[in-house]
């Protein structure tokens, strides 16, 4: 399930070190070391994924999205960058690109969210996805009614919306920052542990009373749901 | 040309045109009313006197004539003069050719009387009578003239005074805005970051310098503030990123030293959990001072205020129950709209969420309130724990100003200074009470922060 990955980043180190992890990871990655360059490779379209630094020499990464996006090439596009503060990554989220990371990240957390982005883009290919299912468990959306071994679990609202994003996410790491802005859309770290008290009570309703859990921490990274 | 001396010439010339106008004026009109009064008279004799010739003819003339001299003051003038212009009757000594020549009527000119040594001017008035003998009568108008004499000499004194008078306030005026602008530029001068103290000197006069003074000092007093907030903030930057980085610094040097994967993994864990938490500090205080310097006020929207605090609470519930404490909510009725920025005010209010369960989950409840108003928002976070002395609470709220002194434990002691930070950039507050017991915190906030100057 190799994909093919442009990355635009003029750090080599750091350059070298993502396309490693990433080759390691099974994709094929493709590099340039400025805007301009990245730009007109990016323009061919055939790449599943985009990961653009945001201060790059020649063309800044910002501008190289807006091209992108106004050339109408809609490659899911992940930016990385050292501007940390909430109103940073609105304004990075805002011009275009489906997800923002702040360096410096764990590689972890890198995979985990370039992973749910390809999961989207293979998503988006096949659209009849009504009911979620991972193993025993069962979701409808539609009715957001779950059910585990044909039994009902009764969720709060939240619950209901950590699970469904858990299970579009099945079998792949979802870190903790992920949970924060994808489920709570809040931006900002929080200093407390408040995100892992929430999947272990979801996690207390999941599992509890079944043989096997499905919910699964993992360490150094953060959560999976997989049966 | 130096200022003082610009405004001095200024000044009086600004005294001197004025009084001219004014002086103009009255001199203007004076003149017309005296120089009207003496023509309206002199025409009337003369057309008296045409009068009596043309009714009563030559002897009647001579008659008037006779008892005009008799009678008469004797600014009066009088004369019958032959066409070929010698005197046939009359008062008048010499007379100026030009007075007898057409056209008839009213005119002034150089007459002497008889009996008189020196010419006056004298207002006539000319008729040629039908036997071509030419009728002057008029009068001296020494009077008249005198007045206007006096007149135009004091009024002349007047000028030159009023231009002394202008002249002196000028140079005055300039002396006084030099002396008052040079404090100012003095101040302006040496005001530097090794002399913060330097001031404006205020007058007991009140006026828009002593004003424009105490805006400038007031300006000068905030300046000195961030100055020394600035040098606070770098030195307990450096003493506080010092011990995580030490500890970073052995936890890395013990994995490296350490022959036990099981143990090298763990002391990684660790170095990586340091460097999280020196870049979560760093974030911080990249928060507050953009907070601080107003940037992020275009992402400001509107937004309901009870809505974000119900998530909010609903999101620390769970925490809060997990460390003994109820977490109480009770969302207001109708929407509590706001005009900011959603995501750092979420920031601020989750900031002030994790204090009250950090610091008094001891007390069991932990309250959240938001109190709608018409211009103002108070965002409330009441606990039940220790709470903070009076006297402490402005150390709380200072960047690193955690009161205790475990520096193991977590949170970097920013919580409350971002907060405030984000209130600043809503131009609202952060206030830290008493909950009696416990500890109250209030964002006030205005419900819709104008966009004033930065």
């Amino acid at each position: 399930m190799g994909r093919k990955i442009l990355l635009i980043e003029d750090d080599r180190e750091t350059a070298s070190y993502l396309a490693k992890g990433l080759g390691q990871e099974g994709h094929s990655v493709e590099q340039a070391t400025n805007g301009q360059d990245g730009l007109f490779r990016a323009t061919d379209g055939t790449f599943d994924l985009i990961i653009l630094d945001r201060m790059l020499p020649v063309l800044d990464g910002v501008s190289v999205l807006k091209a992108l996006r106004a050339a109408r090439i809609d490659t899911p596009v992940l930016i990385l960058s050292a501007l940390a503060s909430v109103g940073d990554r609105i304004e990075g989220l805002e011009c275009g690109s489906d997800d923002y990371l702040v360096k410096p990240f764990s590689f972890a957390e890198l995979l985990a969210r370039v992973n749910a982005l390809l999961r989207r883009r293979e998503a988006r290919v096949d659209p009849a996805e009504h009911r979620l299912t991972v193993g025993d468990l069962e979701i409808d959306p539609l009715s957001r009614s779950v059910k585990r071994g044909g039994r009902k679990l009764d969720l709060k609202p939240r619950e209901y919306l950590l699970l469904e994003y858990f299970a579009r996410n099945e079998g792949r790491v979802v870190t903790r920052t992920m949970l924060l802005e994808q489920v709570w859309d809040y931006h900002f770290d929080p200093g407390t542990n408040v995100i892992d008290v929430h999947v272990s009570r979801l996690r207390r309703k999941l599992d509890e009373g079944y043989e096997k859990p499905l919910l699964h921490t993992v360490r150094g990274a953060g959560y999976m749901l997989a049966a | 040309m130096p200022t003082t001396l610009r405004i001095a010439l200024l000044a009086g010339l600004l005294a001197l045109l004025s009084n001219l106008a004014v002086i103009g004026f009255i001199y203007l009109r004076t003149h017309d009313e005296a120089v009207a009064t003496v023509h309206r008279q002199v025409i009337e004799q003369g057309k008296v006197l045409a009068d009596v010739y043309r009714s009563g003819g030559a002897s009647a003339l001579d008659d008037a004539i006779d008892d005009t001299m008799t009678y008469a003051d004797p600014q009066t003038v009088i004369a019958l003069v032959s066409p070929d212009r010698r005197e046939i009757k009359g008062n008048l000594e010499t007379v100026r050719a030009a007075v007898l020549a057409p056209p008839e009527g009213y005119r002034t000119a150089l007459v002497r009387l008889r009996g008189q040594t020196t010419p006056r001017e004298a207002a006539l008035a000319v008729v040629r009578l039908p036997n071509r003998q030419w009728l002057i009568s008029g009068r001296i108008a020494g009077e008249g003239l005198a007045i206007r004499d006096t007149l135009e000499r004091s009024l002349l004194i007047a000028l030159v005074v009023a231009g002394l008078l202008g002249l002196l306030c000028g140079v005055l005026t300039a002396r006084y805005v030099g002396r008052r602008i040079s404090d100012f530029a003095r101040v302006a001068n040496r005001f530097s970051p090794r002399d913060l103290s330097q001031r404006v000197p205020v007058s007991r006069a009140g006026d828009a310098f002593d004003r424009l003074a105490a805006q400038i000092n007031a300006m000068l007093d905030r300046i000195s503030a961030l100055m020394e907030e600035l040098r606070l903030l770098t030195d307990s930057l450096a003493h506080d990123l010092r011990s995580p980085v030490s500890r970073l610094r052995s936890a890395a040097h013990a994995a490296a030293e350490s022959g036990d994967p099981a143990e090298q993994e763990e002391l990684l864990g660790s170095v990586i959990r340091q460097a999280d938490a020196l870049m979560r500090i760093l974030t911080a205080v990249l928060e507050i001072s953009r907070s601080e310097a107003l940037t992020g006020r275009k992402q400001f929207n509107w937004f309901d205020v009870g809505e974000l605090a119900s998530e909010l609470a609903e999101m620390y519930d769970p925490l809060a129950d997990e460390r003994g404490a109820s977490l109480e909510y009770e969302r207001p009725a109708r929407p509590v709209p706001l005009f900011g920025h959603r995501q750092l005010l979420a920031q601020a209010v989750s900031n002030l969420v994790e204090n009250a369960i950090r610091y008094g989950s001891a007390g069991g409840e932990i309250r959240v309130r938001v109190q709608p108003g018409e211009r103002r928002i108070r965002v409330e976070v009441g606990d039940r724990g220790p709470g903070i002395p009076a006297e402490r609470r402005d150390e709380a709220r200072r960047r690193f100003g955690r009161l205790d002194s475990s520096r193991s434990d977590e949170g970097a002691g920013l919580g409350l200074a971002l907060a405030e930070a984000i209130a600043h950039l809503h131009e609202g507050e952060l206030r830290l009470t008493d909950n009696r017991p416990g500890l109250l915190t209030i964002l006030e906030l205005p419900v819709h922060a104008e966009a004033r100057a930065a």
